[in-house]
């Protein structure tokens, strides 16, 4: 019992930390809101509507209420387990949630897979080969990943591709035709394949994915590389690795087996970082590629100041960071047997 | 199995799956793709939709009493009614319905749906509320004026003098007035809601097409209702995709995996123009690019400077290189091509005469202004442009750009200098559409909040004006209202109005030419019901 007393201690305050966090993300979001010069009445109403109409649907969404009022009801609400409606789709916003979220976790599952699959080996390989031909080469593939706007990376990859050697699907999560063929169980258009057995909309599911995703991947892998690069140098340059290679290890040992190891820790929180970003909305590919996602929704939604679906979202990128970080924390301490203690 | 094996295996696979499956088929032969923008779709309730693209998806989900020809605007067709009659005195409209029409839950639809839809409308008083206000209908009135004596009759009585041709376009052209399922709409209804929330989402129609789904930004799609009245759709499904990029929309229309593209970018049209496998079908809308001027800004109230500013607009040079796909050069409040229409005034661009009625005015060195436009094509070119030749004349007027509800929010205000917009409804085949919505301004009074009114917008108020636009619309004689129209243009011109028409808006549309029968409409009412696809492996097919 005494034992554990620490242990809910820590509990205790990280859940606090967490409930501030979330908090302050919503209260600022929240006036944020309120104070951008965006009129969510008037998108609904349309810009012809007569005054009584908009002061109707003004009065209907609870616009003439005082803020810390309409911030009150609305905290009440999420205490209910309600997150309201969003104006853009009439629907409960976490009903929304649920269905474009998948999309990006798709999405971002796959270009996190590529771009850490590909950015770890490569920055551990340029490090081990430093100022060689392929340290060279990987940096110039991570400069170039790191800066080509993902927008015309988005469209230059759909006319190459898509448009001139049909390799891969173009915008949308399968083609036009297919849509709503399987029914919707996971919302990840793969599992929902497998799980029908419709092997055409599987594969033409991966064929639409394969091309947003490794440009995510790409983006990724260029983050990823060029921080594995640096941390391995620091590593390559510490005396335990003089001793290994004094003992007489192979060169692979060396690197992977003493070096890689240390920086596994400083890698995790790249990773969660960068898959964090990527499921917090890949904005610009999902307009590119017409995919239903979570950047997509939350975007639209700032541009319409639907307040409610923002906050949701808000909420919920807050969750992703938080869950991110605790996984990161665990990791940590099956990597690191120090952190244990 | 070694580090370098497990990374060479990944790309492989990679590359593998990059080209897997990599074959790319026309659509469907019995699926029409649509692609399009669908941004402002937020409803599918026709008492509260708002933008052209919402009503092309609900005149296919829902019928109307009547229709109006795509190629004829002013014949007007029947649909639920089979004949109407317009009483001597102009002041009642009554329709006889169609036998033996069921709404897509198999309920029967009668006179009773047609009026508990019309007076749902009124008593929502959502967007699609503000035009039968405009008529006199109110809520309190709705439920005496709108009647059904029996269950194929259905009478309106007008409750202020209207023309009832106007009636009879608006009825046909909105959309707004179509008839809904009333059980099935009012089991759906929330805290009195008249169904408003579910009919966001789903719809109790009896139209061609019945919704199978919509999912906001992503996509729509409907299957033919097998027992429509009219014999079924000649597609069994239509898919309405939203794409936000021009150029994916295009792409896609390139590789033949979209039927229809509409909202594509102008550059992006004319680039497929010799697409041998695409057409371009333009239509003309009553909605006009113009200038609008604040006349509660003092510079503006003066009619030296308004007309200044007449001539401080190259009409030609923008609708020559600016507008080319976007719009005609049109410079009446009353849309092109109506009887009513006076031939175009031909302002031009003419710097020496702006600056002299500038100097007359009391600003030989002009002054600062601000010029509002949204941040969107062709809007922000020819804010530009205009720009350009004011600060020739001294005119100093500094840009803000915006979104739509900021740019117009604004001018609901009564709160800017100059703006760059589009507008008008134009609807209607008749003058009173235009006059309507651009002209006419009951009460000048800030007080009044007629923000539906542009007239009051930019404070533009002549009582004259006012009462000839009403008289003009209870003109019985055709050929006397005919010249009333004339007669308003002139005065209007006279007046030197606040608001500026520069161009006349057409809408692009780009088709594959599989696709047969598709008609966009004017109103963009676009009924799909008989659009067909030649197979993809038969040249001329038939349906």
């Amino acid at each position: 019992m005494i034992a554990a007393l620490p242990q809910l201690r820590r509990v205790s305050k990280r859940a606090t930390q967490v409930f501030i966090t979330l908090f302050g993300l919503l209260l600022l979001t929240f006036f944020i809101g309120r104070v951008m010069p965006l009129d969510p009445v008037l998108a609904i109403v349309g810009p012809d509507a007569d005054h009584a109409t908009y002061q109707q649907v003004y009065h209907q969404l609870g616009f003439d209420k005082p803020l810390w009022a309409q911030f009150g009801i609305y905290l009440n609400g999420l205490l209910h387990g309600d997150l309201g409606h969003a104006l853009l789709t009439g629907q409960p916003v976490s009903q929304d949630i649920l269905r474009v979220f998948p999309a990006t976790l798709e999405l971002a599952t796959l270009a996190i897979v590529i771009g850490a699959g590909l950015g770890v080996p490569l920055g551990v390989i340029a490090a081990a080969r430093r100022n060689g031909a392929i340290d060279y080469a990987v940096r110039v593939v991570s400069l170039a990943g790191y800066s080509t706007p993902i927008f015309w990376g988005g469209m230059i990859g759909l006319l190459l591709f898509y448009a001139h050697l049909g390799w891969v699907g173009g915008a949308g999560r399968v083609d036009f035709s297919l849509d709503g063929v399987v029914p919707r169980r996971s919302g990840l258009m793969l599992v929902d394949a497998l799980l029908a057995g419709n092997a055409t909309v599987f594969w033409n599911a991966l064929n639409h994915l394969i091309l947003p995703a490794s440009l995510l991947g790409f983006h990724s892998l260029a983050y990823i590389s060029r921080m594995t690069r640096s941390f391995m140098l620091a590593q390559l340059s510490q005396e335990f690795i003089l001793t290994a290679r004094v003992k007489g290890l192979t060169e692979w040992q060396v690197i992977w087996q003493h070096a890689f190891r240390n920086i596994l820790v400083q890698l995790l929180t790249v990773v969660a970082l960068a898959y964090g970003s990527l499921l917090e909305g890949a904005v610009l590919i999902e307009t590119v590629f017409s995919w239903p996602g979570f950047g997509s929704y939350l975007t639209s939604s700032l541009m319409l100041g639907d307040m409610n679906a923002v906050m949701g979202c808000v909420l919920v990128v807050g969750l992703i960071f938080v869950l991110l970080n605790l996984l990161s924390d665990l990791l940590y301490q099956v990597f690191d047997p120090r952190t244990k203690v | 199995m070694t580090i370098r094996i497990r990374c060479g295996a990944w790309l492989a696979t990679l590359l593998l799956l990059t080209g897997s499956a990599s074959l790319q088929a026309n659509t469907p032969d019995d699926q029409l793709i649509v692609g399009m923008n669908m941004n402002n779709l937020l409803t599918l309730d026709p008492a509260a939709m708002t933008g052209n693209e919402v009503v092309g998806i609900v005149v296919n989900l829902y019928d109307g009493l009547l229709e109006l020809d795509p190629q004829q605007l002013t014949r007007v067709r029947p649909a639920l009614a089979e004949s109407w009659h317009i009483s001597p005195d102009n002041s009642t409209l009554t329709f006889r319905l169609r036998d033996g029409v069921r709404f897509h839950s198999g309920n029967a639809l009668t006179s009773a749906d047609a009026v508990w839809s019309m007076r749902r409308v009124l008593h929502l008083n959502l967007a699609q509320a503000s035009v039968w206000k405009s008529y006199g209908f109110t809520k309190a009135n709705v439920d005496q004026t709108i009647a059904a004596p029996d269950a194929r009759t259905l009478t309106i009585r007008l409750p202020k003098p209207n023309d009832p041709h106007l009636v009879l376009y608006s009825l046909a052209a909105l959309g707004s007035m179509v008839v809904l399922d009333s059980k099935t709409v009012q089991a759906h209804a929330v805290n009195n809601d008249w169904g408003n929330r579910w009919l966001t989402t789903h719809e109790a129609g009896s139209g061609p097409f019945r919704l199978d789904g919509w999912q906001a930004k992503d996509v729509l799609t409907m299957s033919r209702a097998p027992d429509y009245w009219r014999g079924a759709a000649k597609m069994q499904r239509v898919v309405f995709r939203h794409l936000q990029e021009s150029q994916t929309l295009r792409l896609m229309m390139e590789k033949g995996d979209l039927d229809i593209a509409s909202n594509m970018a102008i550059p992006d049209v004319r680039a497929l123009r010799n697409d041998p496998d695409l057409s371009i079908d333009s239509v003309q809308r009553g909605t006009l690019y113009y200038l609008a001027m604040s006349m509660k800004d003092p510079h503006f109230a003066n009619p030296k400077v308004r007309e200044a500013l007449r001539y401080l607009v190259d009409y030609q040079g923008i609708n020559k290189t600016l507008m080319a796909g976007y719009g005609v050069l049109h410079q009446r409040p009353i849309q092109a091509g109506m009887p009513a229409t006076l031939p175009d005034p031909g302002y031009r661009l003419d710097m020496a005469r702006a600056r002299t009625l500038l100097a007359e005015a009391g600003y030989p060195d002009g002054f600062d202004t601000t010029l509002r436009v949204l941040a969107d094509q062709p809007f922000l070119n020819v804010a530009i442009a205009i720009q350009s030749t004011l600060m020739q004349a001294g005119i100093r007027a500094r840009i803000i750009t915006g979104t739509g509800n900021q740019i117009y929010g604004a001018m609901r205000d009564r709160q800017f200098g100059l703006l760059v917009g589009r507008g008008g409804s134009g609807v209607e085949p008749h003058p009173h559409s235009s006059l309507r919505s651009l002209v006419y301004n009951p009460d000048n009074a800030d007080s009044a909040r007629l923000t539906n009114f542009q007239g009051w917008r930019t404070s533009f108020y002549d009582a004259q004006l006012n009462s000839m636009i009403d008289r003009a619309l209870t003109e019985r004689d055709p050929a006397k209202q005919q010249q009333a129209y004339f007669a308003i243009q002139q005065r209007y011109d006279q007046l030197i109005p606040a608001l500026m028409p520069i161009s006349q808006m057409v809408d692009s549309v780009v088709v594959n030419n599989r696709v047969q029968a598709y008609q966009p409409h004017p109103s963009a009412t676009t009924f799909l019901r008989d659009v067909w696809k030649t197979p993809e492996r038969l040249a001329g097919g038939t349906p």
